[in-house]
């Protein structure tokens, strides 16, 4: 890993000096200094062999020496429905299985728990997986299923006291988090953050994982992202969905692949390729520990395509217009 | 759970297979318990473990199993998911689907208070009052109590599901105006959620005025659930079960459209799940066995 003190790092840092005043937005944290986030945004017009090579350039610059380290690719994989863009392509997945492989790294596993259907295995045969990477359940972790550890949330946005979460994940010395750029009919959009819910494990909470829909979606995303410290975000954004997703909406082409080391810079650039305003998205508020100057477009070291060269918008249903990013 | 595989257990009516219990009884832990494939011992595939080496006579392991279940549970008489998790949920409703003969009269009695005792959040009178406080319109779909997944959340199909077999069982052994009642209200609160084509899914009728469709496993829970009742929703929902079934392609899911379809005398006799067909998890291959039990006229979730 870059040894580098990131932004996301240096936020954690403050937070956990500045404690519980901070949390309840009481004061801000004091600011360290640090480097602004890194996001690329790469063009990959389609689901063809040339995501292979795209990603490995994508991963070799941006995540940095991975060499003897163990890596959690966490896709969304929601329904079985192989044609539609509910779930993560099954190419993007084992074009950044092949990559981080290749880069060195001890072992790497592909890892999701579904909320909705119990039978995982089922549903990622479905939805293409086993047809695309070779051995696939020899590479994969039920997250639904996987041993579980008590996990006290440092720094707590919810109502939730502690949440048990799988070993895997908790074990994992980098968590993928490889999305979907999809509107959501609650959050208003999902994305590298609100994937992590699939690390919640339903073996322990449930089909879906209520629990979280209880002490609040939006302040469970920010407590997720808060537990895993040592995270990288790929969003797939070559097909989307629009309207009323994360499940029934509609295909939407964007082209792109989004990704970076700070989940919270991969989703606003996301919501801005989208044309929403990550400014208006609670959950990315919250995740930005009450720094939200750090998310805003100038603060983000922006790679590869401009923002605007590849923005598309998402359309939004009427719950959530107001998100829309003003020009 | 990665590289699992057991042997496809799926064949013509099977009978209970010498080799799918042994499969069972070679995945049981060094604790008595056993994993949904490898690992430490869950709940779940635990009791359907011990229900179907009951049901074959493998009296060893299944009383090593027995005893791992009654050592997890917890002071309030329900069942946690995993060893080392301090919260009952819906496991209990499993657990107590064993005979109290094997799980002990005493660990029954508290399961089944557990359960009577338990309901969806959204039900309760203090969220009731705080809705109405708040000005929020009651929804009808939260008249009928159902079961949640984990205490201090809403209801759902499954547990519900799960729940109303586990009382069923209980009221016929032992009637009880209480437990009918929430037997009843339960299997009301199925009808309020069930799909307007037929069916079920975990829950979710509709999402922001969308319908949902209806997933196989909880159709068929749904269906077991409600053996013995007429209603016209059925008229509806047995069709759909009988388009899943030949549709699907899950052994979870085949294993309860299978018991659902039985429990109202639906299932094509000789019915044999479609190959290939992976039975990958103990509960998977334990209910396998059990849906073969049924088959053969057993009645090893409803007696």
């Amino acid at each position: 890993m870059k040894p580098l003190l990131t932004r996301r790092e240096a936020m954690a840092l403050a937070a956990g000096a500045a404690g519980a005043a901070v949390l309840a937005g009481c004061g801000k944290p004091d600011r360290l200094p640090s480097a602004p986030a890194r996001v690329a945004i790469v063009r990959a017009p389609a689901y063809d062999q040339s995501i292979y090579d795209t990603m490995r350039r994508l991963l070799r610059e941006q995540v940095g020496d991975v060499k003897g380290r163990t890596i959690l690719l966490k896709p969304n994989l929601v329904e079985f429905e192989p044609d539609s863009s509910i779930n993560t392509h099954p190419i993007v997945v084992h074009a950044a299985f092949e990559a981080f492989r290749e880069m060195g790294a001890a072992q790497v596993r592909i890892a999701e728990g579904p909320g909705h259907r119990r039978n995982t295995l089922d549903l990622a045969e479905a939805a293409g997986y086993f047809a695309t990477v070779p051995n696939f359940e020899d590479n994969f972790v039920d997250l639904n299923l996987d041993d579980v550890t008590r996990v006290f949330p440092s720094r707590q946005f919810s109502r939730m006291e502690k949440i048990y979460l799988p070993n895997y994940a908790l074990g994992a010395d980098l968590l993928v988090s490889m999305a979907k750029m999809k509107t959501h009919h609650w959050v208003g959009a999902t994305l590298s953050m609100k994937n992590l819910f699939g690390v919640v494990p339903s073996g322990i909470y449930g089909w879906p994982k209520n629990v979280l829909h209880w002490a609040g979606i939006e302040e469970c995303i920010a407590d997720l992202h808060a537990a895993f410290p040592r995270q990288f975000a790929i969003v797939d954004g070559i097909v989307g969905m629009e309207g009323n997703g994360p499940i029934q909406g509609v295909p939407k082409q964007a082209g792109v692949l989004v990704a970076g080391r700070d989940p919270v810079a991969v989703d606003a650039t996301c919501c801005r390729i989208m044309k929403i305003d990550p400014g208006k998205m609670r959950y990315i508020r919250l995740a930005s520990g009450g720094a939200e100057g750090s998310i805003a477009e100038s603060n983000i070291e922006q790679v590869g395509e401009s923002i605007q060269s590849v923005a598309t918008p998402f359309k939004l249903i009427r719950e959530f217009r107001r998100l829309r990013l003003e020009a | 759970m990665a590289g699992a595989e057991f042997a496809a257990a799926s064949g013509a009516a099977p009978a209970l297979g010498a080799m799918s219990v042994e499969t069972v009884a070679s995945k049981q832990n060094p604790d008595g318990g056993w994993p949904y494939v490898r690992g430490v011992s869950w709940t779940e595939p635990g009791v359907y473990a011990v229900l179907a080496l009951l049901a074959a006579g493998e009296m060893g392991p299944a009383r090593r199993g027995l005893n791992w279940l009654r050592a997890r549970q917890l002071a309030d008489g329900g069942w946690p998911p995993q060893a080392g998790v301090d919260e009952s949920t819906w496991v209990t409703s499993l657990v107590a689907l064993i005979p109290e003969e094997h799980l002990g009269p005493a660990a029954h009695r508290r399961a089944i208070a557990w359960l009577t005792s338990c309901m969806g959040e959204e039900s309760r009178p203090l969220y009731l009052f705080n809705q109405w406080i708040s000005g929020n319109p009651r929804s009808p779909e939260k008249d009928f109590p159902g079961w949640p997944w984990v205490p201090g959340t809403a209801a759902w199909v499954a547990p519900t599901s799960l729940a109303i077999l586990a009382l069923d069982k209980e009221q016929r052994r032992r009637p009880s105006a209480g437990i009918g009642a929430r037997i009843e209200e339960g299997r009301r609160f199925l009808f309020t959620r069930m799909c307007r084509e037929g069916g079920w899914n975990h829950g979710s009728v509709r999402a922001l005025g969308y319908e949902s469709n209806p997933y196989p496993e909880t159709t068929g829970m749904a269906l077991a659930a409600l053996r013995g009742v007429q209603a016209p929703e059925l008229n509806l929902a047995i069709p759909v079960a009988q388009q899943l079934l030949a549709a699907c392609r899950s052994a979870d899911a085949l294993n309860w459209l299978r018991l659902g379809l039985m429990a109202h005398g639906q299932l094509q006799p000789g019915f044999c799940p479609p190959l290939p067909i992976r039975y990958r998890t103990v509960p998977e291959i334990a209910l396998n066995l059990l849906v073969a039990e049924a088959q053969k006229g057993g009645e090893v979730l409803w007696s």
